[in-house]
């Protein structure tokens, strides 16, 4: 694996624990202002004298209701949107510059690679034929890391299925797709490339 | 004419055989050795050396090789799974042809690999 790949996996391992232990502290906060002032409403019983026992039921269902225990879910699902929002979003940094870099590389610095939100990236060939790129850090239940999946745009031809197999890809919608490993970035855009070169319409 | 269309091919193979990862690499040429045979993934995984689990080959490379029709999968039982390549395919049917014709001494080391248990 590339060394800036590496990197980026480290980094990724390092964000998860980053956020574990901040999603602890955050809980342990809330739970704490939640929970050490009284439960809304239980805890400020002003005349305990005599008074009619509350009704079972009714206090627990307030119990559960309440301000503080809501708050607490609120308070723990954001943090844990938050941290989905953002693993869907960005790549870790090292692992961006590899891929921006090898496509440029192959491509040429006229080419116009493009990042987009969700580990996306767009790419502009010199004749103006685009494809996107876009990365998954990990495959569940492999080891893989940083995959690729190549998908181009639709392209009018009635070979195109003929002229993918020959690259290694296949076809979905009159658009060339490929899933291909962080390792073969390279040689596959290049071929990838080159077919929607050759199955396009001559312009 | 046939010489020329025939080079154009091994060109293309070529390629393609350079841009796939070691991995996708082995088990292609493996399959192509031993076609029309087919193996199991546990077979599979053994005869190209991979040290991880036979599962995870699945997930993260026979299945992006069988989307892009390299490859052709029977499920024999809901565990069991023929795994040959696709002779169908314009580029890997000129691989086989060429494993049939010069590779008969890596066949038969394939072929004792498989055997022994």
């Amino acid at each position: 694996m590339d060394k800036l790949l590496q990197e980026a996996k480290a980094l990724y391992k390092d964000r998860i624990r980053i956020v574990l232990s901040a999603i602890i502290i955050v809980f342990s906060i809330t739970f704490f202002l939640y929970y050490t002032l009284g439960l809304a409403g239980l805890g400020l019983v002003e005349n305990p004298g005599p008074a009619q026992p509350p009704e079972p039921s009714s206090s627990g269902l307030m119990v559960m209701a309440s301000f503080n225990n809501l708050g607490l879910i609120v308070a723990v699902g954001l943090l844990v949107v938050v941290y989905k929002f953002w693993s869907w979003a960005f790549l870790p940094g090292p692992a961006t510059l590899y891929t921006l870099s090898v496509l440029k590389g192959i491509l040429g610095s006229n080419a116009v690679v493009k990042q987009a939100i969700g580990k996306r990236f767009k790419v502009m060939l010199e004749n103006g034929m685009t494809f996107g790129v876009s990365c998954q850090i990990r495959i569940e239940g492999t080891e893989e890391w940083f995959s690729y999946r190549l998908v181009s745009a639709e392209i009018e031809s009635d070979n195109l299925r003929n002229i993918a197999l020959r690259h290694g890809f296949s076809t979905i919608d009159k658009r060339i797709v490929g899933n291909v490993s962080n390792d073969e970035l390279h040689h596959r855009t290049l071929l990838l490339a080159k077919a929607m070169m050759m199955a396009a319409p001559a312009v | 004419m046939e010489r020329g269309t025939n080079d154009a091919s091994v060109y293309e193979l070529v390629q393609l055989m350079a841009s796939l990862n070691d991995t996708r690499r082995a088990i292609l040429l493996a399959l192509a050795h031993i076609y029309p045979r087919s193996v199991s993934g546990v077979q599979l995984s053994r005869l190209i050396g991979y040290s991880g689990k036979s599962r995870s080959l699945y997930r993260g490379v026979i299945s992006h090789l069988k989307e892009n029709e390299m490859i052709q999968i029977d499920q024999l039982t809901p565990k069991l799974y023929a795994i040959r390549v696709n002779n169908e395919h314009p580029l890997l049917s000129v691989l086989v042809d060429l494993c049939r014709s010069h590779g008969s001494h890596a066949q038969k080391v394939y072929l004792k690999a498989l055997e022994e248990e």
